[in-house]
């Protein structure tokens, strides 16, 4: 007889689920409400150093869009028609309550869109700062680094001018080692679900990442401690499945439905890209160094995800996705960016390549974050995960 | 292979569930099917339940079957160890009743999908109706209720047509609202059948043209068995002058379990053959 998940884990897994899709951040808020001095800093795709905020007594808080969970009526009017969903539910929420409460915005640099979507912000005078965050593309610590550090310095001016705390280097090794050990679990969910993907889906894993980015990394560590306890237990029952990367949907998520389609149609993700920023930092950061802020400036540098929102010379993505695959025992590669994504569309043709140059099965589709219709999708994974099974 | 390698196939469509249990060779031999209208119950239930029957009827126990693959709504399916997607299965259905098979049509509850294969059941094309319901195996069952038939005459009837009434074949509503004008007017039941069959017939038409489709064409599928459906696709045919040869086999309800269990078995081996060659290497 299969062996069920333990109710406990189901249990972890609705709370992940409700925090992940809470639009009004209601956790966030609550959180803030209790001291005069916290802040809720909220930040856009791909990756903000949430140390930072987090040693300056703040919250950073995912904003990484409305999904099908928000109807769009005013943000369509700020975007043409060729613009992804991402930006029109944020500004949605914008114009809405959603983000009130919110101190301030970072916006890293991924494209013209989060460019002009900082300005919006301005213009709209929601927070009390919003920065356009412009990640170095020269990584040479004495040229982008100390472009970098001369950034973060400005963001941390932002959040004293508004509650006066001076991050102490204790306080901001304290906030590295936190984050280090949400990263290294993370990991550990991920490692596990390469040996035994039928332990958590790939849709429940997606709801613990995501809740992460809406409560305070405490919080988040104990549910992912009690998950990686709970997944390393035997349960539920190998499927005849082939198994995926998933790569392109970095910034604008893709439906869960959509998710949840490609894993019916008999694909394992093994590995992805959602949510990346909550994965960036590869490794750890080092968490006893009299100057912190260096060595989170150092590991922007020299321990950065694989991403189409970064330059890449001397370690090309496509190698990069390559051995993702391999590390994974992936059979395969699914490109799934968003539509009008600029930065996964324009990178899409290199990594294909590098896929064909390995031997990589590969199949791509493109979505906006409020697709209801998966039957293609489902058709052309489906049909992708038989031809990997029968004739590969 | 020297001892009989089971494995079963089960089918999830939207009304009906089909069962199958096989021998696997290089030459699969069907032992057992059973078909099972879901009706108003829980489907992941009436699944589980047929497979035991079917089990205990074959006085075979689960760990004896070395692969279980479902198609269709497979997710519904909780028992089993893998899923195919429906093309590929009714490909290989079809191929397994006709060896010859070069083009498959499914003539589904909620679409009809053209596909056309190779020599080995591999999928090379496919065209499938959109959204929308009209040319599908539901809207008939729908039209036909409302007419007073069940799913089971509206073959018969159909062949019963003299002067036909064609039905929008564009949209499912437009052609309820024609068969409502149709009743009105009062027209005869076997007229507005056949004018409904015709309809689903020119869209199959117009999908195996674009596939550029090569006889013989095999029908899978709810539908496939419907004497109505198959002489209109072939009347359809023969008014644009093309010569296709079509079979419809009677156990073709099953192409889509018989074929999830031949590519079960088949993928069985190929598992093993991997591990094999894991231990080598």
């Amino acid at each position: 007889m299969m062996k069920q998940a333990p109710e406990r884990l189901t249990a972890l897994l609705d709370e992940c689920k409700t925090l992940a899709f809470d639009l009004n951040f209601t956790y966030a808020k609550q959180w803030k409400s209790k001291s005069k001095y916290r802040l809720l800093v909220g930040y856009l795709p791909i990756y903000v150093p949430r140390e930072i905020i987090h040693a300056a007594n703040g919250m950073p808080v995912g904003i990484i869009g409305v999904g099908d969970r928000k109807q769009i009526i005013k943000g369509d009017a700020y975007y043409q028609s060729y613009i992804c969903h991402l930006p029109r539910g944020i500004i949605e929420m914008v114009l809405d309550t959603n983000l009130d409460t919110f101190d301030g915005f970072l916006f890293p640099s991924i494209c013209d869109c989060v460019r002009n979507l900082s300005g919006m912000f301005k213009l709209a005078k929601k927070g009390k700062f919003s920065r356009y965050f412009d990640y170095p593309q020269n990584f040479e610590k004495h040229i982008g680094g100390t472009f970098y550090r001369e950034l973060i310095e400005t963001v941390i001016h932002d959040m004293f001018l508004i509650n006066d705390m001076k991050i102490t280097t204790q306080h901001l090794n304290d906030s590295i080692a936190l984050y280090n050990r949400n990263r290294e679990l993370i990991e550990m969910i991920y490692n596990i679900r390469q040996e035994f993907p039928w332990r958590l889906s790939a849709v429940d894993t997606y709801h613990i990442i995501r809740a992460g980015m809406v409560i305070n990394v405490e919080k988040h560590n104990e549910i992912l401690e009690e998950i990686v306890a709970l997944i390393d237990n035997d349960f539920g029952e190998p499927m005849d499945n082939i198994r995926v990367v998933i790569s392109g949907s970095f910034c604008e998520q893709p439906p869960i439905g959509m998710i949840k389609s490609i894993e019916m149609a008999g694909c394992y993700i093994v590995d992805d890209d959602f949510m990346l920023g909550s994965r960036w930092i590869n490794g750890g950061i080092n968490n006893t160094s009299a100057d912190p802020l260096n060595e989170i400036v150092n590991s922007f540098l020299t321990q950065s995800a694989p991403s189409s929102a970064i330059y890449d010379v001397g370690n090309p993505k496509s190698a990069r996705l390559v051995s993702q695959v391999r590390n994974r025992k992936a059979d395969g590669v699914i490109f799934c960016a968003a539509s009008f994504c600029d930065p996964a569309l324009l990178d899409r043709p290199d990594l294909q390549k590098g896929c064909d140059d390995a031997g990589i099965a590969h199949i791509n589709f493109q979505f906006h974050e409020n697709t209801g219709q998966f039957k293609v999708i489902k058709e052309q994974a489906g049909t992708f995960s038989d031809s990997i099974k029968l004739w590969v | 292979m020297s001892e009989v390698v089971y494995t079963m196939g089960i089918d999830v469509g939207s009304n009906f569930i089909k069962l199958v249990l096989m021998e696997y060779s290089d030459n699969p031999k069907l032992i057992d099917k059973h078909t099972e209208k879901i009706r108003k119950r829980n489907p992941t239930q009436v699944a589980d339940e047929m497979v035991q029957i079917m089990l205990d009827k074959n006085k075979l126990n689960y760990e004896d079957v070395v692969y279980l693959a479902s198609t269709g709504e497979g997710d519904l399916v909780k028992r089993k160890r893998g899923h195919f997607y429906g093309m590929t299965t009714h490909s290989r259905g079809a191929h397994f009743f006709y060896p010859e098979a070069r083009t498959v049509v499914d003539l589904g509850a909620l679409y009809v999908r053209c596909i056309r294969i190779n020599e080995g059941a591999r999928v090379e094309d496919y065209k499938m109706t959109g959204q929308c319901a009209s040319g599908s195996g539901q809207f008939l069952e729908n039209i036909s209720r409302y007419l007073g038939l069940s799913i089971e005459e509206v073959g018969e009837v159909s062949l019963q047509a003299t002067n036909p009434e064609i039905s929008s074949g564009i949209c499912a509503v437009l052609a309820e609202t024609d068969v409502i004008n149709m009743v009105s007017r009062g027209i005869r039941t076997p007229d507005i059948i056949k004018g409904i069959h015709l309809s689903i017939a020119s869209r199959v038409i117009k999908l195996l043209g674009s596939l550029k489709a090569e006889s013989p064409i095999i029908l899978t599928g709810g539908m496939a068995l419907n004497k109505g459906m198959i002489q209109a696709i072939d009347e359809t045919l023969k008014e644009g002058n093309k010569k296709f040869v079509i079979h419809a086999h009677p156990d073709s309800i099953y192409a889509g379990a018989i074929g999830a269990a031949i590519w079960g078995g088949y993928r069985h081996f190929r598992l093993l053959e991997k591990e094999k060659q894991a231990v080598v290497a």
